[in-house]
């Protein structure tokens, strides 16, 4: 879609006073500090280059680069203007100027289909487990082939074990009485890394009379290819997901990953769509965090054992808090279980610098941004720290490891399922 | 001098960090909230970013060996071209120098550089059960320094009076590079007559006689209880009337703010979960002090304003009061609502009025909108006159340009008219020079020529806040306003 047929940039961007609210709360500005990097001048570029001021450039791609899409801007805006849904257009219209390898690499071959991502994942254990990364960390090679992939090297989680999709069935029946058939949309980021946050996912929601339906030829939700300005492998991914979900009947679609449920739920359609498919349409309003879907809408099973006494907190990932504004639901969730002490860090819900591949082009920028989130971590004393999006548990795990901070990175949906098998174990034992 | 042996020298000053001489900087520093600015480019030819006194002395003298103008900026949130370099130039952005040197709970007092924003200001004060009392509805995001330099307010000017009257000493870099300290910058007295009141010249100067480097203000304490009652009537006349009759009573509110009709549609529009009542208009009381007094001022308030609204409603909730404060708070934002593909323009938005014809204003207002084809939303402080005007256009629309501007030129003139002035507390800038010779007089040679004596050169954040000599239409620029 050409940049002036863009909804936000045709309808709202007049509306922009220039006011600067958008600094006040940017984790970009907080760092640059210049106006440059306000939220505002995205806008007043975007203007700009719709009016033909400025033209396509490698600068302005740069500076288009550096927005993390947050939405705290677009959350605090009087005049309701969505600054990340410009900067996307305008990343779009720039997307000729991406020339970065590893992002190619990533979007057009890693996170297009399953399989793909099969392929990739394999590569990416036989590196990691033969020793061959640590050589390649300390020879400092990448940096030769691709900057990008250098931060990327450093920043991707491990992989162990199987992908979460091998493990899990396609259906898997409700335990008690099935009230609901729900469709797992399992991202890539949690089928990859994550495995174990994926079957007790299952779990739960098994648990709780739900019927799981889990695709096994599920394409990327679209987020990194929107991210990055290809909105039409966005669209097609979209449309080939719903088109599954449709097809199989599903009452909800739900997803532990909030990048994906805030995809899914449509953040992004009127730049993907004309007008919606009738699947999407079909779909819309019944798409949920799985977090918020537990609490909302499942008579929750209170069958939970006492797990050992631990000190959790919180981190908001962007993408629920601001974009769908689940932040309670979690809270809720982790306090229902016996054991769990939770302690709120300062600035649960400030954004901590991953936004996927923005952490790689703009390594630097990113691990300033982290690195408060991981002292606000630290200043709570907590054990184990808890989120609800992958994306944000590899930067945070990141980050905790480069401080040497012993804290591992669960969903708070681990937390439930290790209740269910400890309330199992008791009763066998009892 | 070519703007590369500019950002050069610059550099050799400051380091190359400090200077910003790319395009899509240079074009971001190019507009503040003004209307003038959404119409034109006033793109500097470099920007810095100093964080000493040393570095800004070095600048000026510089700048004005070579004849170089300099505009000092701090979040650029104004909405009269103040920070914006309309002769092209330096712009100073001194945002990024925000650092609170010492907070002396003793003597209740504050020092800091100018680019500590508000909000943060009073939430360090916080903690020492202190606070800076001007609030303007730009508290998250405009500078202390910004407020210094151009002497603003907002909502609780009513009780507690404007940035004037806080500011208790400044250290400032003269045009020349000299560096002097005005007033309690170097002493801690409160009361200080000595000498002309230098800090007071400074203090809504908008840039134009120095740069504000060192803050020094006078704080308060923060008051224990707080209530807010809302009054409704059917005759916008008794509404003003309202005001008065609770000043007579002895009361002084610490805040009393009007809503129109056309900003009580705008804000039920924006967020119906308000539900502000349908009414020729609202007025919002605000009640602060010791928890005895505010209860006492409370029920009073509610007895004097009752025989002339036709509901009351009163209420120390905190839950509630936020409700109805928001009502308030969003009414500025809230105005472009009231037209889809409109927006609202900050032209002609700040005129300040005697108390007693602050009726005649408002329904005048709307007679002019009329005129002109376009919706204004009024609100504003009506317990101190400062009437904003809020007119909503399509901005993109030439036609409806035009037809702004001329829309504000008259709201100006009728401020000046009845016997009030063109702003009250966002500035002057670039945008309301024009009217300085209307609103001052031969006041206006005498201030010229204190511009003459400390800034020869006319450097100094040149055409804002008076205008150009030997130009009795003030600035040269296309205002649009």
């Amino acid at each position: 879609m050409a940049l002036q047929q863009v909804p936000a940039v045709k309808d709202l961007l007049r509306k922009c006073v220039r006011c600067g609210k958008c600094r006040s709360v940017c984790p970009i500005f907080k760092e640059i500090k210049n106006e440059g990097a306000a939220p505002r001048a995205h806008v007043f570029l975007t203007q700009l280059m719709r009016d033909g001021e400025l033209g396509a450039t490698a600068d302005v791609a740069e500076r288009a680069s550096r927005c993390l899409l947050c939405k705290s801007c677009s959350k605090e805006c009087p005049s309701g203007i969505p600054v990340d849904q410009m900067v996307v257009a305008m990343r779009h219209h720039l997307h000729d100027l991406n020339n970065d390898t590893t992002k190619k690499l990533m979007l057009n071959h890693m996170f297009k289909d399953r399989k793909a991502l099969g392929r990739a994942r394999f590569l990416l254990q036989s590196y990691q487990s033969t020793g061959i990364k640590s050589l390649v960390q300390k020879t400092g090679v990448l940096g030769l082939v691709s900057k990008d992939l250098d931060k990327a090297n450093k920043l991707i989680a491990p992989v162990s074990g199987t992908m979460a999709s091998k493990n899990i069935p396609e259906t898997a029946p409700a335990k008690g009485k099935r009230k609901i058939r729900v469709g797992y949309f399992l991202g890539c980021a949690t089928n990859m890394f994550y495995p174990k946050r994926a079957r007790d996912t299952v779990e739960v929601l098994t648990a709780n009379n739900c019927e799981v339906f889990t695709p096994s030829d599920l394409h990327c939700c679209g987020m990194p290819h929107i991210a990055n300005g290809d909105a039409e492998s966005a669209a097609a991914m979209t449309r080939h997901n719903f088109k599954i979900f449709f097809d199989a009947g599903v009452d909800v679609i739900i997803s532990d990953c909030a990048s994906c449920s805030s995809m899914l739920q449509g953040d992004y359609y009127d730049q993907l769509f004309q007008e919606l498919p009738e699947e999407i349409a079909h779909f819309k309003g019944k798409i949920y965090d799985l977090n918020k879907f537990l609490i909302d809408h499942v008579d929750l099973n209170n069958d939970l054992g006492q797990l050992p006494a631990v000190k959790v907190t919180y981190h908001d990932p962007c993408h629920l808090v601001k974009s769908q504004g689940v932040t309670k639901e979690p809270r809720q969730l982790l306090n229902m279980v016996p054991g769990v002490e939770l302690v709120e860090m300062v600035g649960a819900d400030q954004c901590c610098g991953g936004a996927g591949t923005f952490s790689m082009g703009h390594y630097d920028l990113s691990r300033k941004i982290l690195d408060r989130k991981i002292q606000a971590i630290e200043d709570t004393g907590a054990e184990i720290l808890t989120t609800s999006c992958p994306a944000c548990s590899m930067q945070l795990g990141h980050g905790l490891n480069e401080h040497a901070m012993p804290l591992t990175v669960k969903h708070p949906v681990e937390f439930l399922a290790e209740a269910y098998r400890q309330a199992k174990r008791s009763t066998k034992i009892s | 001098m070519q703007n590369e042996q500019l950002v050069k020298d610059l550099q050799a000053i400051l380091g190359s960090a400090k200077v910003l001489s790319e395009k899509l900087d240079l074009l971001s520093y190019s507009y503040d909230s003004s209307f003038m600015a959404r119409n034109n480019r006033f793109v500097p030819d470099v920007v810095i970013t100093p964080t000493s006194t040393e570095e800004v002395s070095k600048v000026m003298k510089y700048a004005f060996n070579n004849n170089i103008s300099v505009t000092p900026r701090g979040a650029g949130s104004g909405e009269t071209c103040g920070s914006l370099a309309i002769q092209g130039g330096i712009v100073m952005d001194l945002a990024t120098w925000d650092t609170i040197e010492e907070i002396d709970a003793e003597n209740m007092q504050v020092q800091m550089r100018p680019g500590v924003i508000h909000a943060e200001l009073n939430k360090r004060l916080a903690e020492y059960g202190l606070f800076f009392p001007p609030d303007p509805g730009s508290s998250q995001m405009c500078t202390v320094g910004g407020m210094v330099a151009n002497n603003s307010s907002g909502l609780r000017a009513v009780k507690y009076g404007t940035t004037e009257q806080y500011v208790l000493g400044l250290e400032v870099v003269l045009p020349n590079g000299e560096v002097i300290v005005t007033g309690g910058v170097n002493c801690r007295a409160i009361k200080n007559v000595s000498g002309l009141n230098l800090t007071k010249l400074f203090v809504g100067s908008e840039g134009t006689l120095g740069i504000i480097t060192k803050i020094r203000l006078r704080l308060w304490p923060k008051p224990k209880a707080r209530g807010i009652l809302m009054a409704v009537f059917n005759d916008l006349e008794q509404a003003p009337q309202a005001v008065l009759d609770v000043y007579k009573g002895g009361i002084l509110p610490s805040g009393i703010e009007i809503l129109d009709s056309s900003a009580i549609k705008a804000v039920n529009e924006y967020k119906p979960d308000i539900n502000l009542p349908n009414a020729e208009a609202i007025l919002l009381y605000e009640l602060d002090g010791n928890p005895a007094s505010v209860k006492w001022e409370g029920e009073e308030v509610s007895r004097i304003v009752g025989l002339l609204a036709a509901n009351v409603e009163w209420s120390t909730d905190p839950q509630r009061m936020s409700e109805l404060w928001q009502g308030r708070a969003v009414t500025a934002t809230a105005a472009a609502r009231v037209r889809e593909d409109g927006s609202r323009i900050f032209a002609g938005e700040d005129i300040s009025i005697p108390l007693n014809k602050v009726t005649e204003s408002l329904k005048k207002i709307k007679e002019i909108g009329k005129k002109y084809g376009i919706g204004v939303v009024n609100y504003g402080h009506i317990g101190d006159g400062n009437v904003h005007t809020a007119p909503v256009i399509n901005p993109e629309d030439p036609e409806e340009v035009k037809l702004g501007a001329a829309l504000a030129d008259e709201i100006h003139l009728l401020a000046i008219a009845m016997g009030g002035v063109t702003t009250g507390e966002h500035g002057v800038g670039a945008v309301r020079s024009q009217y300085a010779r209307k609103e001052h007089g031969a006041a206006l040679d005498v201030m010229q020529s204190i511009k003459r004596t400390l800034d020869p050169k006319n450097i100094m954040n040149p055409g804002k806040l008076l205008p150009e000599e030997g130009n009795k239409h003030g600035t040269s620029t296309s205002s649009g306003s």
